[in-house]
């Protein structure tokens, strides 16, 4: 064993460096790391609260809106959001006060993203073949000139 | 058909208490705000704050009913909203296929994002659909499998979330993710990908393509309540789930998934 | 951005996984090829490998060292990549990198340490003042270099050489299992990629050694041996052979089954992959080497000895491509096609001047070779070999009694 000395000093300087990592490696360790699984558990706190929601639904525009929410809700564009066709709730109030206004899109673009006749749409959903539609050039706010989006059913 | 609401608009989880929607609403937006202000102290969440909202009383699922859905964007663009979704990203997008005797054409213009063009194929079409996608939250989930440090994971309620604080950018869930769901975010280097909205939904609203929806092809639901309609969906009509034969149980069903979908 | 041919879904078309991720598995193939080497001779026994241990050995060293190096590079934070071996997912075979990559390194480094112990404190004796304290800490303040403590020595080498031999293919295997445990990606998903990777690592690891053998026998003067340089091209071809049957295996058996994923494969290698993997890996990298190598093993008795280095030198300096080009079709390749099963992308360039680019590419295969050199400086690894007498020349005494180099 006189002659093993310098293996004893490596397996020495081996077992230091064990007790190093272990130490070093339960100070990196995230506090709620394990408690449910692999994962930080505070993430889920963080992740619920990643930022304030930006879209209401149509509810909360009737809340300052409300005979516009009404019209909307008897006509045939009940199911769709205002938001979709405006803009999110959190661009225009937040926390309850007016911090711009709502952008209104009067282009028929925006009507044709739906309504125009391509391949994949249901055969039950109306949609138009827009030059066949109406007559003279299909531009600017054509589809104004003649629906109401908020009640678009002639 | 699964009797779903096609002329209401969506809904609120039936677990949610009733409250006015005025003070609901910028009672969210200020716990929002404070629970973010709270954050930025560095506060913990411990178990006790979280009956506040209980991870434990909901597991959530999301249903696509392909037969309705028009490809009108509105999804994927109220997504990229609420969540800050990076340019030539997505947390969610719509696919269309074009479909013949003998070919089929599929095509995602920028994810859906502007809706779809119109489109002529070499061959004559038979039938064409669109087919929304998102993360499929799946129960046994390859994404977070692979993780190597454990930033990505699944909470006790089905959500898959990654963890942007502990991820090291290694990539591997996005290759393991056989949806192709995920995606790094070229500004924070971090791996991304749709949390169902899980700032919201932990508050009782509804994620933000759900509510964007106009034709009810996108639900939300919680399967802990026996009458939620897409429990109910699930329970009693044919569904099916995307690349079944990969066993990764996915928790976003389908309702009218054709052959040609993958 | 990219062109995509077909559909890919939307987050599909980007190549994240760069260069460095090509590079990382050819470094640890390497790593694990020298060790097989090594292995040879103090595992083994195998006599005809002594002249080229110690210098596998070093180069496995060497190897190792740089091997972290293309993952940080590509991280997307480098800084937080520690937490690989502080918080591992073990379900993650990535996550077994800090454990396999720590061990490893502590199995080699103790290897390499018994070995030139000797050589170690005599140069601790030698030198005086700075250098003297050098190796005398890496000496780890011991002083004994009787037959018995060489024994000892001796000893721990074979017992270092028995836990690194599969150390060693774990280490290599697991990066395997990494892309063969993807069931997302069809190019990846089979059981077979662990060994590929394992048996490309040991074509490597010979192919380079026996460049380096050669190389460093005409630096150092010595005499090439006819014999070590027969048993590694013997060596060579065997564990060519086996992986390429193995590489094309897995594409036989993905076209015989008409897998779901065939046609989009089949078009992967004959669009994106038809250069690197049909030119380059299969026919100028696979296919010629295999014959110079036949070459040499079938005709080994007819051949001179410059005709045998020639012909395995070339063969050798292919087969490093051939494996580079392996490692690029399956890490590359794998990224081309989409999970839609319809769409490729077009080929991936890395940039010249990139973090993950190729002049780091360039750099990190070279630096190995500059810390062999340092080493060479430190610890002379030719200095155990008693010098073969050229012929007509006078024999030169030997420096050291024969150790267990």
């Amino acid at each position: 064993m006189e002659h093993a000395r310098h293996v004893f000093r490596v397996l020495f300087v081996l077992l230091v460096a064990v007790v190093v990592v272990v130490l070093g490696r339960s100070l990196l360790v995230p506090r709620s790391y394990g408690m449910y699984g692999p994962y930080r558990f505070d993430n889920v706190a963080e992740q619920a609260s990643v930022r304030p929601p930006l879209h209401g639904g149509a509810r909360s525009c009737g809340e300052c809106h409300a005979e516009r929410l009404a019209g909307l809700s008897a006509g045939a564009h009940r199911t769709v959001n205002c938001e979709v066709c405006h803009a999110p709730l959190g661009r225009h109030v937040q926390d309850g006060a007016l911090v711009a206004p709502m952008p209104v899109d009067r282009s028929f673009e925006l009507c044709a993203r739906c309504h125009a006749k391509i391949e994949g749409r249901p055969a039950g959903f109306p949609q138009i073949v827009l030059a066949q539609h109406m007559d003279g050039a299909t531009t600017g706010r054509a589809c104004l000139e003649c629906h109401d989006p908020h009640s678009p059913k002639l | 058909m699964p009797d779903v609401h096609a002329d209401e608009r969506p809904t609120p989880s039936a677990g949610a208490e009733p409250v006015s929607r005025r003070g609901f609403l910028s009672g969210a937006i200020r716990l929002g705000a404070g629970a973010y202000v709270l954050l930025a102290g560095g506060g913990t969440w411990s178990a006790e704050n979280a009956a506040k909202y209980d991870w434990e009383r909901h597991r959530w699922a999301y249903l696509v009913d392909t037969t309705r859905c028009i490809g009108c964007g509105s999804c994927v663009r109220a997504c990229k909203a609420e969540n800050d979704v990076p340019d030539g990203f997505f947390r969610t997008w719509v696919e269309r296929y074009v479909v013949g005797q003998d070919a089929s054409h599929v095509d995602s213009p920028n994810g859906g994002l502007e809706g779809f063009p119109p489109i002529q194929t070499a061959f004559a079409p038979t039938k064409s659909f669109f087919v929304p996608k998102l993360c499929n939250h799946c129960k046994e989930t390859p994404c977070a499998q692979v993780c190597p440090v454990g930033a990505s994971y699944r909470t006790k309620d089905g959500v898959v979330l990654v963890d942007g604080e502990r991820c090291i950018g290694c990539g591997y869930c996005v290759q393991a993710c056989p949806y192709g769901s995920r995606f790094l975010d070229p500004r924070t280097h971090t791996a991304s990908k749709c949390t169902w909205c899980y700032h919201r939904i932990t508050k009782g609203m509804k994620p933000a393509c759900v509510e964007a929806c106009p034709t009810a092809t996108r639900q939300f639901g919680d399967l802990v309540h026996e009458d939620d309609p897409v429990r109910r969906a699930i329970e009693r009509s044919r569904v099916s789930v995307l690349q079944q034969h990969l066993l990764t149980q996915p928790q976003t069903y389908y309702v009218g998934l054709d052959k040609e979908v993958r | 951005m990219p062109e995509i041919s077909g559909f890919a879904f939307p987050n599909d078309i980007h190549v994240h996984w760069s260069l460095m991720i090509v590079m990382y598995p050819y470094i640890t193939g390497f790593v694990a090829g020298s060790f097989i080497v090594t292995a040879l001779y103090h595992l083994f026994g195998k006599e005809e490998f002594r002249p080229v241990a110690r210098l596998a050995m070093v180069t496995s060293f060497c190897f190792m060292a740089v091997a972290t190096l293309p993952l940080n590079l590509h991280l997307g934070h480098p800084e937080r990549g520690i937490q690989v071996m502080v918080t591992p997912n073990f379900s993650s075979a990535m996550a077994g990198f800090g454990l396999l990559y720590t061990g490893y390194l502590v199995v080699l480094a103790l290897e390499v340490w018994f070995v030139h112990r000797r050589e170690i404190i005599e140069s601790a004796r030698r030198s005086r003042g700075a250098k003297r304290f050098l190796y005398a800490a890496m000496a780890l303040g011991t002083y004994d270099t009787s037959p018995e403590a060489l024994e000892i020595d001796h000893r721990a080498v074979r017992v270092l050489s028995a836990i690194g031999l599969p150390a060693a293919c774990m280490l290599h295997g697991y990066v395997g299992f990494i892309f063969g445990g993807i069931k997302a990606n069809p190019w990846w998903s089979t059981p077979l990629m662990p060994v590929i990777f394992l048996l490309s690592a040991a074509v490597s690891g010979i192919a380079l050694l026996l460049i380096l053998y050669q190389v460093t026998a005409r630096l150092w003067r010595r005499h090439i041996e006819g014999v070590t340089v027969t048993a590694m091209a013997r060596w060579l071809w065997f564990f060519l052979i086996i992986t390429v049957t193995l590489e094309l295996l897995e594409i036989i058996m993905l076209a015989y089954e008409k897998s779901e994923s065939w046609h989009i494969i089949s078009q992967l290698l004959t669009t994106r992959l038809e250069f690197s993997f049909i030119s380059v890996q299969m026919i100028i990298g696979s296919l010629i080497p295999f014959i110079l190598l036949a070459i040499v093993v079938m005709m080994n008795r007819y051949l001179h000895e410059r005709v045998r280095n020639t012909l395995t030198m070339i063969a050798s300096l292919l087969l490093l491509v051939q494996v580079f080009s392996m490692r690029w079709n399956v890490v590359i390749g794998g990224q081309l096609l989409s999970k839609s099963f319809r769409g490729l992308r077009s080929a991936y360039h890395p940039l010249l001047f990139d973090r993950e680019g190729i002049l780091v590419a360039i750099g990190l295969l070279v630096l190995p070779f500059v810390l062999l050199w340092i080493f060479d400086r430190v610890l002379p690894i030719d200095a155990g070999e008693p010098r073969e007498a050229k012929p007509g020349a006078q024999a030169d005494p030997p420096r050291a009694p024969a150790s267990a180099a």
